[in-house]
């Protein structure tokens, strides 16, 4: 599987993910964990082999259906990649305004996410003043507020202290009981051997699944 | 403490802080060109409806200077009046010849020192189908020298410089449009390049073409309509001294020039075009561009 014509960057990949499932993906830095989150998040397109996502192959489908393939899936992204111009409570808020969600709604649901990833105070606050830890909430709440069918996750504790981290993961843990499918991609062995989930591991041209310890 | 926004900090860039002031000159063009178009039409068509139903008879003045200087005129006038068809037929006195050519000869006693033809004005009953050319042969015979003008000469000409002025004036805008939609093409092509990041992160979490576009179209209308008003102020002011200008001289060598409340209303239309305009540029340009995201 690759996503670009001159450079293979994952090769030789098979998985399947039923639906409502919890993983960790783990692997080396450079072994393509982010490029395979980028796949499953709709960022690229495969130059050769099956994407498939929601029971739809990626590749033959129409352009003007990913914008709603991709309001199914939450993103956490490793650099947080929170906009600096809006404050903590309209960045959550974007994805539900994009799904053109309801103002009362968002107001509603927006507080309250942002109150329980305890950010509760800090509602209007730029991300530019918000420490590393707290844009990572900020960009978690934003990820999981439109409550997707898909969560994908790079680093999602990387930057939060071992009490939040944990909170957070019982935040993925509450989504996936309610039947969101999640992926974290992580360094953090120690996470890993916390929860009890099946660990995709890419290695530099292997990839393979253990169970659940 | 929620209200409707940008998500794109667009108002926030110097993308497009120049494009108010360009369309504000392109709109202030506009509405000269319009309205000299308009005003110019106008005019033509009151000379065309004012020379509609008379004619012009011309009696040489060679003919003026024979031994019984009134026999000429008699003899046309008797002809022109027994003709059918004809309301009536008067003779232009000394004094109205010499007000008709005061703007190029000045005040004078010019009839009296200059070989000056006499002219008869001559009014058609209304719907009439008179043969000019018969006419014209029967006064020619009757009177040597007489020259019957129906004015066509004057009123084709008219026509072409009135057309001549609309298509002009049509061809400016057509050209201040292309200028302020290749200025919003620049702004929005410089606003993507700003806020790529942004805008691949709305993408990513499923932002569609038509909304991220609608964010650029939305900014690119409010920036060229508040140009577009300025535009037509500055317009409406130039228009107005201009008209003051003209004024003491209208009447004689300049036709009264007058822009109507329909005239009006199309100049008020013209940063309304503008904002549509920067509208549908924007769109389109930011929609290609976002064609190219996966």
């Amino acid at each position: 599987m690759g996503y670009s014509a001159d450079e293979e960057v994952l090769r030789g990949i098979n998985f399947h993910l039923r639906p409502g499932s919890f993983h960790f993906l783990t692997g080396p830095s450079g072994a393509g964990k982010t490029s395979l989150l980028r796949l499953m998040y709709l960022a690229h397109r495969a130059s050769g082999g099956v994407v498939r996502i929601f029971n739809r192959d990626i590749a033959r489908t129409r352009r003007s259906v990913l914008p709603g393939l991709r309001r199914r899936i939450g993103v956490v992204f490793q650099d947080f990649r929170l906009l600096d111009h809006l404050s903590a409570r309209d960045n959550v808020a974007l994805t539900l305004r994009i799904g053109r969600v309801r103002e009362d709604i968002i107001r509603d649901h927006v507080t309250e996410l942002l109150d329980w990833v305890g950010l509760g105070d800090h509602l209007d606050a730029k991300p530019p003043t918000l420490s590393d830890g707290e844009k990572q909430r900020v960009a978690i709440a934003r990820a999981v507020i439109g409550r997707p069918n898909l969560l994908v996750a790079d680093e999602p504790t990387g930057s939060v202290d071992e009490y939040q981290g944990v909170r957070i993961m019982r935040l993925f843990e509450e989504l996936n009981r309610i039947g969101t499918t999640v992926v974290i991609a992580t360094h953090d062995h120690r996470l890993i051997s916390q929860f009890n989930y099946p660990v995709m591991e890419l290695d530099h041209g292997t990839f393979g699944i253990s169970g659940a310890k | 403490m929620f209200r409707q926004h940008f998500d794109l900090p667009l108002g926030e860039d110097g993308s497009g802080r120049f494009v108010p002031w360009i369309v504000a000159v392109m709109v202030y063009l506009a509405t000269l060109s319009v309205a000299a178009g308009m005003a110019v039409n106008r005019s033509v068509d009151k000379w065309n409806i004012g020379l509609e139903g008379t004619i012009t008879v011309e009696i040489a003045a060679s003919n003026t200077r024979a031994e019984d200087p009134g026999e000429p005129m008699a003899r046309a006038l008797s002809l022109l009046r027994s003709t059918a068809g004809v309301r009536s037929a008067t003779p232009l006195a000394d004094d109205e010849i010499a007000r008709l050519l005061e703007p190029w000869l000045g005040q004078g006693d010019v009839p009296l020192t200059l070989p000056i033809p006499q002219l008869i004005d001559v009014r058609l009953e209304a719907g009439t189908q008179l043969d000019l050319d018969a006419l014209g042969t029967l006064l020619e015979n009757a009177v040597p020298g007489a020259r019957l003008d129906d004015h066509q000469y004057w009123t084709e000409r008219l026509s072409d410089f009135g057309r001549s002025v609309q298509v002009t004036s049509a061809f400016i805008v057509a050209l201040v449009a292309l200028a302020g939609a290749g200025t919003v093409i620049f702004a929005t092509r410089a606003g993507l390049a700003i806020h790529r990041e942004v805008i691949e992160l709305m993408h990513l979490v499923g932002s569609r073409d038509s909304y991220i576009a609608g964010q650029f179209q939305a900014h690119a209308m409010s920036l060229s309509l508040r140009g577009g008003v300025v535009g037509l102020a500055l317009g409406a002011a130039t228009l107005g001294i201009l008209r003051a200008i003209a004024a003491p001289i209208e009447g004689s060598l300049l036709p009264t020039v007058t822009i109507t409340a329909g005239a009006w209303a199309v100049l008020a239309a013209l940063p309304l075009l503008a904002g549509l305009i920067a509208t549908i540029t924007a769109r389109v340009t930011v929609v290609r561009a976002l064609q190219e995201m996966p």
